[in-house]
Parts: C-alpha cells; structure tokens; sequence
C-alpha cells in the first residue's frame, strides 16, 4: 500500500505529533507515504470563491495523478475539502473545463483517477481492524474512549462514502481494535464548534463545551480523534479550568500505543 | 489507483422508508449481504407509533381493538390486499422482530400484546394505533383511567399546546390540567424546536433543572405529560430519569411531524441496520437497474457525488413507495413505476382517480394504486408475468391497500417486507443451489 | 588624492550611516504592529532590550547566542536549507567582502599590521585581493539569478532599493578592477615610481627596466612593443632587483586585473594623459562612501537586520518573548525581509492567490501591508481596495507556517500575521463573517438596490454559486424543519435572545421566495459551522450546507461590491 500523504495546513503547524504518529503506526503496518508538494486543500476559499476552492483542490489532485498515487488525507477537513471538489469537478462540466484550463498552465492534468483516502477506512477496511488487532501486543484494557469522527469523515454521505452517516462503526470497531471500550455517547456526531471559532467565538465555545460534557457524562476517560481540527479544539480546554476539560488522544497514538511503539514516537 | 466505485451484495434494498428499513433488517438479520439506497427523510415523518391494522373496512370506519382480528377478517374478505398474503403468524414474528430491533438500538416499546391502544395526540384527538414507544405508554393508561394529570408544555414550542388539549378534552377529563414552563436556559429564546429540547435533556443538569420546574406544579396530578422531548438517543435513559425524579408516571405526547419520535425512529433503525453490516448509501438514487438473464446478478447505477457507483445484487427488493416517495410517478394520463416502467394498477382514467368528495370515507381509487406481485412478492410486467425472478417488491408501492386509511401504515411496511425478504431468501438459496 | 577631502568623505559618510542607522533602529522601537503591544512605550522597549541583552549575555544563553551566531549569521544555515545557490552566493559576498573592507580597504590599519612587508603588489595579495573582487561579483551574479521568479499572473511585492545596491556595488568593484589594471599597465605610473624609486634621470638607462616591465609586468609602453629584444630586458633584470623586486610581484596572479591590464594597453597612453588613475580612485572610494552612507537606505540594510533578528531569535527562543521583546522582534522583521519570495513559493494559499488575483495573500506583501498599516500608509484615502485586498489576503491565510519555516532570515512570521489580523481587525477590516454581520441583513438587501431583496441571477453569479441559482436545487423544500432541528448552531443558540436570526428552513424559504438578497447577510448563513447535518438528513435532498456555502462566497462578492469604506474607523 502506498499513498501521497495530505498533511494539509494544521498538522505540520499545530499538531506534528498526529504526523509523527500516522507515520509511525502506517510504518509499522507496511504502508508507504510519499511527501508531494502539496499546497492548500482549498478549504478556506470555500467562503470566498468556488473556483478558487475547487483548483486549489484539483491542483493537489493532479500532483497525486502526475505521481501515480492516491491521497491519504489524515486531516479529516482537508479529506471532506478535496471530495467535494472532486463532487463539484463531476457534476459541474463548466468548472471542470475552467480548472482544466488552469492545470495546463502548470502542465497539470486531472482526470478523475486520484482518490482520496481517509485513515480510518484505510485501517479498517483496506487493513483490516481484524489484523490490527491481531498485531496489538499491548492492548488498551479498561480505557474508555469516545470517538470523534468529525464532520466531514462521515457528511454528505454521498461524498465522505465512508459509514452510515447517521450509525456509523468503523470508528468503535478501530477503538475496539486496540483493547479499549467505546463509549456510547449521543452527541458522538456533532460539530467540535472549530469551523466557528473565529466567526463566532461564544458559539463554538458553547458546542465544545457540550460535547466535552457529553462525553464525560457518558463514562469516557479520553476523546479519541482522527483530525487535527478537532482535536486542537478539545486540546484547548485546559485541565482544572472552570470549562469541563478531558483528555485528547488521536486514534494513531491510541493504536500506536497498542501496538508496542514508544510514547516518544508517537508524540506523547 | 483503484476503482473502488463497484460494490456487490445478495440483496439490494431500494428504499428507506419504514417498509426499506424494514426490508434491510430482516434480510441482514438472515444473513443476506444487503445494500440500502436511499435517505431515511421520510421515517421523520412518522410518530414513533406503530400501526399494525385499526380501521376495517375503510369504507364503514370500523375501529378495531383487536388488529389480529381485523387481519383476519380483511385476509377473508381482501384476498388481493398486500396483508392478507401473510399467515397472521408471519405478521407477529415481523413486528416482534421488528420492535425488538429497535429495543437493542435503544429505542424501547411496551409489549406488543394483542390489542390495538388508544394514545393521545399533540391536538388532543385520540389516535388508535398498535406498537407504542415505552415514553408514551403510560399516556395511553391515563387515558384509559383518566386520573388527575398535569400536561407541560414550553413556551416558544410553537408545535406544541397542552392548553389546547385540555381545551378539548377537558369535558371528558376532569382531572386535566396544563401548565406552561421556560425551556431552562432559553429564556429569551423566541422559538424553541423540539430535537433541540431533547438533545438538551439528555444533560443530567438540563434534566434536573427542568424537573425542579415541573415539580412545584404537580399537585394532585398522579400522571405528567410532557411533548415528546424527553431525549433523543438516550430518550429511555431520560424519561426513566423523569419518572423517578417526579415519582408518578411520565408520558410524551408526539408533536407535529416532523418530529423527536421520528428522529429517535430513524436514528434507532440507521443504528439497528448499521450494526448488522447493512451498507447504507444515503444521498443516492438508482438511475438504472439493469438484470441479467437467468441466474446472474442485477446491476444497479446509483448516481451521486463522484461520477456514480454500481451496486451489482443477487436479488432486489423494491420498497420506494407511492407518491410522496417518488415509487410511482404520476404522468398525464397514466401512473407509472419510476425506476423500471413496471405496469401499475391504477384507476382505468384520471377522472376516476378520486371520488367527487374528497373526505369520501371509502377512500379514492388512486390510493390503491400500486404495484401488482405474484404469490413471491414479485412485480408483475404487462404480460402478467414476474419482471424478474429475483425483483421483489413490499411497502406502500403495492396495490389494493390504502394503508392511510386503515391505519395500517407501519404494518403494510413491516408485514410485506418480512414476506418480501422471506421470499428473497428463498429464491436466494435455489439459485445458490442451482 | 586630496586627504582633506577623503577624511571629509569619509566622515560624512560615516555620519550619514549612523543617522540612518539610528533612524532605522528608532522604528523597532517605535512601530507598533498588533493590538497585544499598542499599549507599549517606548522607553519599556528599550528597558525589554537592554534587560534581554544583559540576561543573554550573562547567563548559559550566551553559548546559543555564539552557536547562533556562528551558524545562522556566519554560516547562512537557514538559507542553506532552502536554496543552495543563493547560499553560496551569499557566502561568498559575505567573505569576498568581508576580506576585502578589512584587508583591502583597511589595509593601513589592518594588513600592514598584521604581516610584515606587506605591500598590495606582492603575492600573494595580488591575487588574493583579485579573489575576493571576484568572489563578490560571482557571489552577486548567483544571488542574481537565483532568485524566486514572481509567482506568475501576479504582482511583484515591492522591493527596498535593491537594484541601487547592486549597482553601487557592482561600481566598486568595477573601479576597482579598472583601476589597479590601468595601473599595471600605466607608463605614467611607472615613471612616478622610477623617479621616486630609482632616480636616474636619463631616459635611456632605464630602457632595460622598460624592457623588462613591459615583458614581465605589462606595462603599455608604446615603443616597446612585442618581440623584445631578449638581451635587453636580461640587462634590466639587475636594476629590478635592487630598486623594484622588493615590492614588485609579477601581476599575472592578479587574475581578473592583469587581462584588463592586457586589454586597457591599447587606450593606456589616452587614460594616462586623461590621468585615469586619479578619477578611477576617486570614483572607486567615493562609490565606497556612498555605499556605506547609503547602508541604512538601500537593500544593504538586511545585512545588518537579519543577523540582529537571527540573534534576537536565539536569545529569545529559551525565554520566549515578553511583550516589549515582542513589539521590538515584529519591527524589526518588517526590516529583516528582503522579498526574496522563498515564503512566497511555499505559501500554501499561493494557488488560491492566483485563481484570486489576490497577491494580498501572500506571506511578501502582507508583511508590505503590514507595514503600511503599522505606518498608516494603508488607510490614507485613495487606497481603500488596497486595504481591502490586503484584508482578504490576510483571513485566508492558513497558518500553516511553511513561511515561517522556510524565512531564511528565520522571522516569526506566524505571530506577524496573527497581530496584522488584529489590527486588520482594528481598522474595521475584519474577515468577512464579521464585516458582513456589522450590517443587518435588511440593510445589506437594500445596499444591492434590490429592495426587497429580489436580485436576478447573472451568469457569474450562477457560475459560482451554482445551487443557488437553480430552482430545482432548493424547490422540493416542504418546510418540514427537520434541517433547523437537526442543526447544533441552532441548538445552540437557544440561550440568546439574538442568537441566529434566521433557521436553515427559513433560509431555503428565502430562496424559494426568490428573496436570495436577503439572505446573503444573514447571521445564519454566516454562523453554519458547515457541518452537514442538514443535508445528510433533508427528507427532501436538498443540499442546504453547500448552499449555504455558495450564499457565503456570493455574499462576499456581492456585499463586498457595495461594502465601500463603511464601517473602517
């Protein structure tokens, strides 16, 4: 398995540990990551221009095409950004044939072919949770988790096309993988309030707020996430603060963990 | 790079209504590999409550306290209706499966148990209906017994009046009473939505805080009734918590679709097909369904983001409904089946469609429309024949039934996909053999 | 050369640089650039600096300071990173000319002391001082062509005076070269060091000298020109010996003076009788002055800044900053940076900056524009959609750091950018989800001339918000509400009596009214935190998140169009 990895913009500046760690536990499990120049996934033009989005995008796109590879998006933004272009890039011809225009000008070339890869499908389905488990020497027993799969991993279906978007597993089932619990908690599939929190700082504040509660109330000693967004926004409520607070932990350091590797290598 | 845009199964389900989602369940809890296509809006639209059979015949507007009976005597008398194809036996193993699921996505019922329940709804009607969510059974007790009970409503709930229901019922009621109470913490809030309350409440704060309200106005009620907002996941969790918190039975009272019931409804079966394996493929619709001669497989084209998917199935179960559910297309003069063309029974011009007076109690010709099958839940194409030996059909997209009617919705739904997918399995297992 | 005039030169020059670098240095000092620092005087800026210096240089700090030193400021590594050519173009000026103003220029107070006989015209100075000339130029061409071609179809950020310097510089060195070749070959000269050296007076004895010098030396004699008589310049060899050698190397180790000697022979008697040697020299050192008056000026400058910056980062990286050291390190990158476009090319928006037009987004000009708005330039009347594009530009950056990392002159950039936003965002230049709810959305319907916010869809409208345009995307919509009851920020608003003016449902109402206008400004459409529950769930389809972000991307075209100056303070 090979893949050009999409760090995007928030990991290598805000979170290297979930790069250190993905590279770490994707190493262990025999998967090659190949670094391209990538730039912006496009995500923050969205507001602003859709061509300008969607080349952007399709730009990331090409350089994965010109090298032969599939994109692995760990940030689970940047993965829900470059499907949705690719949603646009198909149903609109206008737009394909303006982004085609402005690839050819950096002899860049988008035929539809790159797909986009999210880490938690790659671990459940195109490994297997069943090997995984199989691989975990040093299972997580007794650590109760609540998965946080992010918006865009699971919405629209249609572009994520991960899980049932309204029940999905697969994120449970990778956490079960590992020796730890998933927690059932009822606010599992809503936003972490970061898409907001420089439009509207009280609002996001106050749908943190309410998962973090939520996922307390719910018997989780840890949210675990698979996107820096996320988690960065859970990582900013401190311990002891008048704000409930609980412990962050991506889902590469909690599986990196379980398969033996050392805390250090995984960003801990 | 790989073309993962091809997926194959035993069993593809057109359709997520309740008769889709009913077909999904049962096929994946027999083990088929099952594809389900299509957005589970319309189960928004539903109470929470389950019909099995309450008016017979339509036409005299005959209620009936025992469904079974009812059933019974439509299966002598209706030969031709989708329901009378089932032994009434088939009918109880699909609801007792059908409610169970749901219990173990949790969302409980009370016992099924023989009889068809009285329930109150939001405008202070009385509805007869057969399966009935654990959260409003004690409603369905107090309007039997009438004692002394506080209905609460909030205010900015636009959908929702306890006043109102006391207004009508209160003759008949002595004992009801109603009180209006703020949302706790949407004070200035000038209009409140139900999902909204019931998420809210499944904080244990929100819970004892609104709790603290309701308690100084109890008085001599001996039974609360609440809009259905009492939680939407944890809705169980939420409404035992009331009753201990209260010490008296709790009861919601459903609110106007679209609604909390019909959300924890969609949300229990998604949860349900879910964690049996069933792919679910939300925001798609077929665009074409091609079959092969004899035993090889059905292709279907879905269309959706990314340049579409195929879903290549052993066998297929149509369950896309009437109308509102886009299964039948109404053109000028003629009704057809959307998907594939198939033939439809149908009034023999427009003009016949519905009766002068449209509150007619016999209903209109055009809502027993549908699709005719042979004794295999299979469609028939205008040489009488099945259109495919592994096509199926169940739901309200089959003819001779006006389930809206006869109160039968949730059981039409239920009954004709346990049937469907019963015959599913079994075409299933020849070709396997053959 | 007139040694009045010299030290009157030099001193004047040397004044003008000091005030030029006392004006320079009095901005790190004065510039305020991010609301966090508007409070700080001067005098605290000052106490940060001096207290900073004492504590880095008295404490275990210090090694970091000289390992920084050494390193970034001495070894260039930070540019090694990134760009091998310009490095090695850089190190080579950098010791060229480091060589060349202490040995060459300070030879008196320098070489001479340092080594015993020291004479320019002996090896191996000859050749060394040549090396160093050569090392520059060829150290200036790398830096030359090695440089970032502008990021294509948009403008180039405005450059400090850098041609001036290059040119000054090249001047030097050419008068230079020009110099010292015309002096190798110059019969003139030769005859002023005879007379001075030698002393015979009669022409013809010193014709073996000639021979000599004009065979071994290249001297421009006119009548001796090639082939000499051999036995002739064999005689001259002895008076060489006694009266010239002792001072006197062969110049062909000049390498780059001795060819232009070679090729200056022909016009030597002309520039002789011209006296070239005087006006090269004083074009040669007054070029020297007027460069190094100019230092605080011109592109120059980032010689002194950078490695102060470089420093001041070591110094600070243990402690981290207080908000004086903050105030001071911000003003002091504006200063630091030179263009040289490497951010530029590693920008993660530079793709949207293109498809944009907006080279606004990009790391070079928002440190411009920064500066400008530190400065107020960016605010005069008249450069409004200046401002504006700078706005743009500076809330669609994704603070993904890559300029920071790849700055070879190692600057915080990230910080820079989080205070310009602050005070973007002081100026009334906020990023659009706040400029667009400063007005009621009423009132922005009205500001379309669209009364009561029916507004016809143009082409370009319907191009880029596709959705929005289209009936059949939004006409199914019954009204059923499950969107609103499905969506957090409405949930979450409930505790405010203002919290979202309009529901999903209702904003789809707007659209199916045909009232898009005045849905354009409403907070809804700008608080949906995009997270598609709506979508997932309308029993309907419709695809209300991705209209919802269409109506955000037209507003900000559409409003923007009309947005003007209001509401900048």
């Amino acid at each position: 398995m090979k893949y050009a990895l999409f760090l995007g913009c928030k990991i290598p500046s805000r979170l290297p540990a979930y790069e250190l760690s993905a590279r770490a536990v994707l190493g262990r499990l025999g998967v090659t990551l190949v670094d391209l120049e990538f730039d912006c996934c496009g995500y923050p033009a969205r507001n602003v221009s859709r061509d300008a989005f969607v080349l952007s995008a399709a730009r990331n796109l090409a350089l994965a095409e010109r090298a032969g590879l599939d994109v692995l998006a760990p940030c689970t933004c940047c993965f829900g950004t470059l499907r949705h272009a690719i949603r646009f890039l198909h149903e609109d011809a206008e737009l394909r044939l303006r982004v085609k225009q402005a690839l050819a000008a950096e002899r860049l070339t988008w035929s539809g072919n790159t797909a986009v890869e999210h880490l938690l499908p790659l671990l459940a389905r195109e490994i297997g949770a069943d090997t995984l488990a199989a691989a975990v020497c040093a299972p997580r027993t007794g650590l109760r988790v609540a998965a946080q799969y992010g918006c865009h991993a699971l919405r629209p279906s249609n572009v994520a096309r991960m899980d049932n978007p309204m029940a999905p597993t697969i994120f449970e089932t990778l956490i079960r993988a590992t020796g730890a619990t998933p927690v059932d908690w009822p606010r599992r599939l809503d936003c972490c309030g970061d898409p907001l929190h420089e439009a509207n700082g009280p609002l996001a504040a106050s749908m943190t707020r309410g998962k973090i509660s939520d996922a307390l109330e719910s018997g989780a000693q840890a949210i675990c996430t698979v996107c820096p967004h996320c988690h960065l926004r859970f990582d900013a409520v401190p311990a002891g603060a008048a704000d409930p607070a609980i412990p962050v932990l991506l889902y590469t350091q909690l599986l990196g963990l379980a398969l033996g590797l050392s805390a250090k290598s995984l960003g801990l | 790079m790989k073309d993962a845009s091809c997926i194959s199964c035993d069993v593809a389900v057109i359709g997520a209504g309740m008769a889709g989602m009913a077909a999904a369940l049962f096929a994946a809890q027999r083990g088929l590999r099952c594809v389900q296509i299509g957005n589970g809006g319309s189960l928004l639209f539903a109470s929470g409550l389950l019909d099995l059979l309450g008016v017979y015949p339509v036409a005299e507007r005959r209620l009936w306290r025992s469904p079974y009976e009812a059933l019974a005597l439509l299966a002598r008398e209706q030969a031709e209706h989708p329901m009378a194809r089932l032994a009434v036996a088939s009918i109880r193993s699909a609801f007792e499966s059908f409610v169970t699921a749901l219990a173990s996505a949790g969302l409980r019922y009370a016992p099924l148990g023989e009889f068809n329940r009285k329930v109150l709804t939001s405008i202070g009607t009385v509805k007869t209906t057969f399966g009935v969510p654990r959260s409003m059974i004690a409603g369905a007790a107090a309007l039997e017994a009438r004692p002394p009970c506080l209905l609460v409503d909030f205010r900015g709930l636009r959908e929702f009046s306890a006043r109102q229901i006391v207004a009508t019922l209160g003759e008949r009621w002595p004992g009801l009473r109603h009180q209006r109470i703020e949302f706790p913490g949407a004070e200035s809030a000038p209009e409140l939505y139900a999902a909204h309350l019931a998420r809210a409440l499944e904080s244990r704060l929100m819970r004892e805080r609104t709790i603290n309200l309701v308690k100084p106005l109890l008085g001599d009620a001996r039974a609360v009734g609440f809009p259905a907002v009492l939680g939407l996941a944890r809705a169980g969790e939420v409404h035992a918590a009331f009753e201990e918190a209260l010490g008296m039975p709790v009861f919601e009272i459903p609110t106007m679709p679209t609604s909390v019931p019909g959300l924890r409804l969609l949300g229990a079966l998604e949860t349900a097909v879910s964690k049996l394996g069933v792919r679910r493929r939300h925001q798609a619709s077929v665009r074409a369904l091609v079959f092969s001669a004899g035993a090889g497989p059905a292709t279907l084209e879905l269309d959706g983001a990314q340049g579409g998917e195929r879903v290549v199935a052993r066998a297929v179960v149509l369950a896309t409904g009437r109308f509102t559910g886009r299964g039948l297309t109404a053109y000028r003069g003629q009704v057809r089946e959307s998907i594939l063309g198939l033939p439809v029974h149908q009034p023999d011009s427009r003009e016949t469609w519905h009766q002068r007076d449209f509150l007619d109690p016999s209903g209109h010709a055009i809502n027993r429309a549908g699709l005719e099958i042979d004794s295999a839940w299979r469609p028939l194409d205008a040489a009488g024949r099945p259109a495919w030996p592994r096509l199926f059909a169940a739901g309200s997209i089959l003819a001779h039934q006006d389930w809206m009617r006869a109160k039968c919705g949730s059981g039409l739904a239920i009954a004709t996909a346990w049937g469907a997918v019963e015959q599913v399995a079994r075409q299933l297992r020849r070709v396997g053999a053959g | 050369m007139s040694q009045a005039l010299f030290q009157t030169a030099l001193y004047a020059s040397l004044a003008l640089c000091a005030l030029g670098l006392v004006w320079r240095a009095s901005a790190w000092f004065l510039v305020r650039i991010g609301p966090d620092v508007r409070e700080i005087t001067f005098s605290e800026r000052v106490a940060a600096v001096y207290r900073g210096t004492i504590a880095a240089l008295f404490s275990r700090d210090l090694l970091g300071l000289a390992g920084a030193f050494f390193l970034d400021v001495l070894l260039l590594r930070r540019l090694f990173a990134h760009e091998k050519l310009r490095w090695f173009g850089h190190l080579l000026v950098l010791v060229g000319f480091t060589l060349l103003l202490s040995m060459h220029a300070l030879a008196p107070l320098v070489t001479a002391n340092l080594f015993q006989g020291y004479q320019p015209t002996l090896a191996p100075y000859l050749l060394l001082r040549d090396l160093c000339g050569a090392m520059v130029l060829a150290g200036v061409a790398m830096i030359y062509f090695g440089r970032r071609r502008p990021q294509p179809g948009l403008a180039q950020p405005r450059r400090p005076l850098g041609m001036v310097f290059i040119a000054l510089l090249g001047f030097v060195l050419l008068t230079g070269f020009l110099l010292e070749g015309h002096k190798i070959a110059s019969p003139r000269a030769f005859q002023r060091m005879t007379e001075r050296y030698v002393g015979y007076s009669d022409a013809q004895e010193l014709e073996p000298l000639r021979a000599l010098w004009a065979s071994e030396f290249a001297v421009a004699f006119d009548h001796l020109k090639a082939p000499i008589d051999p036995g002739l310049v064999a005689q001259g060899r002895k008076l060489h010996s006694d009266a010239c050698a002792s001072c006197h190397a062969r110049p062909e180790s000049a390498f780059v003076s001795f060819p232009v000697a070679r090729m200056l022979a022909p016009v030597t008697g002309l520039l002789d009788a011209a006296r070239a040697d005087v006006w090269l020299l004083y074009l040669h050192v007054f070029a020297c002055f007027l460069g190094l008056a100019s230092l605080p000026f011109t592109r120059l400058f980032h010689a002194v800044a950078v490695p102060l910056s470089l420093l001041v980062n070591a110094a600070a990286t243990n402690r981290g900053y207080s908000s004086a050291g903050r105030a001071v390190q911000r003003a002091l990158a504006l200063d630091a940076c030179v263009r040289c476009g490497i951010c530029d090319a590693r920008c993660s928006v530079a793709p949207l900056a293109r498809n944009l037009g907006n080279a606004g987004l990009l790391p070079s000009h928002k440190l411009i524009a920064s500066a400008a708005l530190a400065n107020g330039r960016l605010l005069r009347p008249g450069r409004e959609s200046d401002a504006l594009r700078a706005a743009d530009g500076a809330f669609l950056c994704t603070d993904c750091g890559r300029c920071t990392s790849s700055c070879p002159a190692g600057l915080d950039l990230e910080d820079l950018w989080q205070a310009a936003r602050g005070d973007l965002v002081a100026a009334g230049l906020p990023a659009p989800a706040h400029w667009v709810q400063e007005r009621p959305a009423l009132d922005w319907a009205e500001s379309l001339g669209s009364g009561c916010g029916l507004h016809a869809f143009s082409d370009a409208d319907a191009a880029c918000a596709p959705l929005s345009a289209d009936r059949n995307s939004f006409s199914r919509c019954v009204q059923c509400q499950t969107c609103t009851n499905v969506c957090p920020v409405v949930a979450h608003s409930i505790e405010k009596a203002d919290g979202v003016d309009l529901t999903p449902q209702k904003v789809m109402n707007l659209l199916r009214l045909g009232l898009r206008d005045l849905a354009l400004g409403s907070r809804m459409v700008w608080d949906c935190a995009t997270c598609y529950q709506c979508q997932e769930i309308c029993p309907e389809r419709v695809r209300v998140t991705d209209i919802m972000c269409e109506l955000r991307a037209l507003a900000v075209q559409r409003l923007g169009a009309v947005r003007g100056t209001r509401g900048r303070s």
